[in-house]
């Protein structure tokens, strides 16, 4: 039995304004502050259209390899709803600003069918009442939706994956599928024939991971209707996360009709060469380039992967990477300091590091000057303080002697003042040398150099 | 004295000199209307109007429509005065906001009389499908005033109001100012801005100006002209002065007459009067010709199937959810809808949303609404390729002279057919005009002059020709 899966996308856009009004486009304020008499659908208004809301979906364009409409226009869905204002919905039936494009995942390309731009609703809260909140009226989404050429709830997770990383690096959306940003609805059919089956769609998915499963889970369950000889019926199921299953919600009412028409309030738009070049420009460094170039430091894989999937380390990696040893600020980053961060749920920006203080880190422990131990003792009590980390340092006594002479002087006195443990040495037993070391990093409160240290010590007791 | 009688010339010159004060006018326009009786407001502005008048007295006579009292069509939003659309569902709407028009006026210090009343969101051609009952002709009250901007042209006619604004979907400016001997203005479509118009059919609105005469109506379309960023079908093209070509040599124009808008449909008292006119034209030296546009006759289907497609969307926003009425007696959210809408609106209006949505549902999108639209655009182009080639279009406005209240009523289809001969320029955006230019049995004619894109100046110039010429007595004796 095959499998046919579809996966449709809204993103909310974090354009300043809303896409029709000049609401500022906030819908976590306090309910009902980012409002006008446009977002409410008052007699008289007429929809503005929002210039930065066509570039930022033309960036997303050319980052899924979509064909641009040149002349594209709006169209008004009709339908009543609570949380639609102005019983209808702008948005593009007819010219979706892109068609045909494609993202590639690992070892197949996703095919998309097309993306438009259209405005949010408002959101109703459900209490005894039924409350709006029109902070949300008017915000700008890009729908993406694919060809029906995905297999499996992998593929789909990878493309979901890929596409969110995308969308977060052209700096267009915030993409959190928590926070409703980013919603996924998938169409999953299976078919014992040639042809397609009939079409399940699951709603209410909330993270990419429980989108596979949420796959998985509906091509077993179809699988095992048919191959009992049932019927599937067209219907919408949502996921529910308790037991990893779907629920049915509804079975398709025949063809909903939304009376769709070209939206007159709104003059046809022509995206010309000139506009698409300024785009271009304006584009950012996505994330299979960031990737090529990773692995051509020599960057290893899974320091890729986490530094690529938290945008602002991979921002402040970028501005880093030609100036130190890219290895060692790949640990460092995708290391203590995201694990520090983690740990106090705080972003990069809002710690205290600074550029500056981190590159003379990476340097310290490029020369060895400090060792890695030292460093995650460092790295902690900069990002508390924000001092300097040669200062750290210093005042904490960590600058590792590296200067042979001194370090002969505490070898020579750690020899001395240990006779059984040469002899030990000399008798051939290795634990000897261990604990001599032990107590020339005690000699030296820690801030010998281990390596320079331990050749030292071997070189002398060899000479005994 | 009768100050609202006289021309804005001469009042603006009073007004200066201070002979009188815009209090006075005021008092004048509501003593008239208590006077004649026309039910042509629903809602009176009487105390800000009176306030903003004294206030007027402080302030200095710096334009020439200054202290002007108007009349404005009660489907155009006012800050804080009562806007109804003459629709039940918004009989109690106190709009926030004003609508470009409305802040355009109060910029030129002109004083908002009142709001009129309409056909019910402007659906209509008689005034009668108004929730406030319907507005009378001054000129016979047994008769329609035409619509739907049936108050805008009663209330000027009966000289209550030297102006007002009114809306022209498919003929609403044009057609009542017909009927009550007026001239009124449907504007280039863009000219003038839709934002804060109760839409109808969006791509056919526009607000027009009804007056006694061709310059002044000339003056309050300059006032409300011009691109608004709030509107994005409004245009960027430059506002003329629109008076600069009244009173110019007319001798050199070439006019066209499409044999449609003469034909055996129209009234022959009307079709003689608009003869009379071309002979008059003819012996001034303008060359004359008689022209086929194409697509005329399926202009009352395309108004059909465009204006109601669009009505069905802009009306579903009365929901009882926002504002406006809500009805009490709902279990569910259907019901608030069905309920809400049930009472809300008059039968002429559930009509047109029943038939937009027919029209605008599933396959027949394609049958209907979407050839429509390639319908639309042939008789534009024909529209087009005769203005390459004329200055103007002239021809009868309507098919007749005002009929008799009641007389419509009964026929769904019938009252579309008044707006024959002047949906075409809606479904083209073209500018037009409807000029008295004779009586039949004691009513006024009106002839329509329609014009290229943004050549509204030069409508003017061959109205204001055929204006003086004529020189009809167009003053009511008595309103009765």
């Amino acid at each position: 039995m095959k499998p046919t899966i579809g996966i449709e996308v809204h993103v909310e856009l974090k354009s300043m304004a809303k896409v029709f009004s000049l609401s500022k486009n906030n819908f976590n304020d306090e309910e009902n502050t980012n409002i006008n008499v446009i977002d409410l659908g008052y007699p008289g208004v007429l929809p503005r259209l929002n210039k930065g809301v066509i570039d930022d979906a033309l960036k997303a364009c050319l980052a899924l390899n979509f064909n641009i409409n040149r002349l594209m226009h709006f169209d008004r869905k009709n339908y009543f709803y609570p949380d639609l204002p102005k019983g209808y919905q702008i948005t593009q039936q007819d010219t979706p600003i892109g068609y045909d494009g494609y993202v590639e995942i690992e070892n197949k390309k996703i095919y998309l069918e097309r993306m438009h731009i259209e405005e949010d609703t408002c959101k109703s809260l459900h209490t005894t009442d039924t409350l709006l909140n029109f902070n949300r009226a008017g915000v700008p989404l890009l729908e993406i939706v694919t060809k029906p050429c995905i297999s499996s709830g992998k593929e789909a997770v990878e493309y979901l994956e890929k596409l969110r990383e995308t969308l977060l690096y052209l700096g267009i959306s915030d993409v959190k599928i928590e926070e409703g940003s980013m919603r996924c609805d998938v169409n999953v059919s299976v078919s014992d024939t040639d042809e397609l089956g009939t079409k399940v769609e699951v709603k209410n998915i909330g993270s990419i991971s429980n989108v596979g499963v949420a796959i998985d889970y509906e091509i077993q369950r179809q699988e095992e209707l048919l191959a009992n000889g049932e019927v599937i019926i067209e219907q919408t199921r949502r996921f529910d996360d308790k037991t990893k299953t779907t629920i049915l919600m509804r079975y398709k009412e025949t063809g909903n009709d939304y009376r769709y028409f070209p939206e007159p309030d709104i003059p046809y738009v022509y995206i010309d060469d000139e506009w698409i070049e300024q785009i271009k420009k304006e584009m950012p460094v996505l994330t299979d380039e960031l990737k090529d170039k990773y692995i051509k430091l020599g960057i290893n894989n899974n320091n890729i992967k986490t530094i690529i999937a938290n945008k602002e380390i991979c921002n402040f990696f970028e501005t880093v990477v030609d100036d130190v040893n890219p290895n060692i600020a790949a640990n460092l980053l995708t290391g203590d300091i995201l694990s520090y961060l983690n740990k106090h749920f705080i972003k990069l920006e809002e710690s205290k590091l600074t550029k500056d203080n981190f590159i003379k880190l990476v340097e310290l422990l490029d020369k060895k000057t400090i060792s890695s131990k030292q460093c995650k003792e460092v790295i902690n009590i900069l990002l508390d303080t924000g001092k300097d980390v040669l200062d750290i340092v210093k005042e904490n006594k960590m600058e590792q002697i590296s200067d042979n002479s001194l370090v002969l002087d505490i070898v020579t006195k750690v020899i001395n003042a240990n006779p059984d443990s040469v002899k030990d040495f000399k008798e051939g037993k290795d634990r000897a040398v261990k604990y001599l070391m032990g107590q020339v990093m005690k000699e030296s409160k820690g801030q010998v150099n281990p390596g320079l240290a331990n050749q030292v010590l071997i070189e002398e007791l060899k000479k005994l | 004295m009768r100050y609202l009688d006289l021309d804005i010339k001469t009042i603006n010159e009073k007004l200066k000199t201070k002979e009188i004060k815009p209090i006075d006018l005021v008092n004048e326009a509501f003593k008239r209307i208590e006077e004649t009786d026309l039910n042509c407001f629903i809602t009176l502005n009487k105390e800000e109007a009176i306030k903003q008048a004294l206030e007027l007295e402080k302030k200095e006579v710096d334009n020439i429509l200054f202290g002007i009292p108007i009349a404005i069509k009660d489907n155009i939003i006012t800050k804080s005065l009562k806007t109804t659309a003459a629709s039940h569902i918004l009989d109690d709407f106190i709009p926030v906001y004003d609508a470009t028009v409305i802040s355009k006026i109060k910029e030129k210090n002109m004083i908002i009389i009142g709001k009129t009343n309409m056909d019910e969101f402007a659906m209509g051609s008689t005034g009668e499908t108004s929730y406030f009952g319907n507005t009378l002709n001054p000129w016979d009250k047994s008769l329609v005033p035409g619509g739907s901007s049936s108050g805008s042209a009663s209330c000027v006619a009966a000289r209550i109001t030297p102006l007002s604004l009114g809306t022209d979907t498919g003929g609403s400016i044009r057609q009542p100012s017909s009927f009550c001997g007026l001239v009124g203005l449907k504007p280039t479509y863009g000219r003038v801005s839709r934002y804060g118009i109760i839409a109808f059919a969006s791509s056919l609105d526009q607000v027009g100006p009804i007056t006694r005469n061709v310059y002044e109506n000339a003056l309050l379309l300059n006032v409300i002209s011009g691109y608004d960023k709030n509107d994005l079908t409004s245009s960027k093209e430059q506002v003329k002065d629109y008076t600069s070509l009244i009173g110019q040599d007319i001798s050199n124009l070439k006019i066209a007459v499409p044999n449609y808008y003469m034909s055996d449909t129209i009234d022959k008292t009307v079709r003689q009067a608009v003869l009379n006119v071309i002979d008059l034209l003819k012996e001034k030296g303008c060359q004359i010709d008689y022209i086929d546009i194409d697509y005329l006759e399926y202009a009352i289907p395309l108004y059909q199937v465009i204006a109601l497609g669009e009505a069905s969307s802009n009306l579903a926003r009365y929901d009882g959810v926002r504002y406006g009425l809500k009805v009490d007696n709902f279990k569910n959210i259907d019901e608030l809808y069905k309920n809400t809408r049930t009472e809300g609106f008059g039968n002429e209006v559930k009509r047109r949303i029943m038939i937009g949505s027919y029209i605008l549902s599933g396959e027949n999108a394609n049958i209907y609404y979407y050839k429509a639209l390639k319908v639309r655009k042939a008789m534009t182009d024909s529209f087009k390729e005769c203005l390459a080639k004329y200055d103007l279009i002239i021809g009868p406005t309507n098919t007749d002279v005002a009929y008799k209240l009641g007389t419509k009523q009964d026929d769904a289809l019938k009252s579309f057919y008044d707006d024959l001969l002047t949906i075409p320029v809606n479904m083209a955006g073209l500018p037009a005009l409807s000029l008295p230019v004779g009586f039949k049995n004691k009513l006024p004619i009106g002839m329509h002059i329609i014009g290229n894109y943004f050549e509204e100046d030069k409508i003017y110039q061959l109205a204001s020709f055929i204006e003086k010429e004529l020189n009809l007595d167009l003053n009511i004796k008595e309103v009765k």
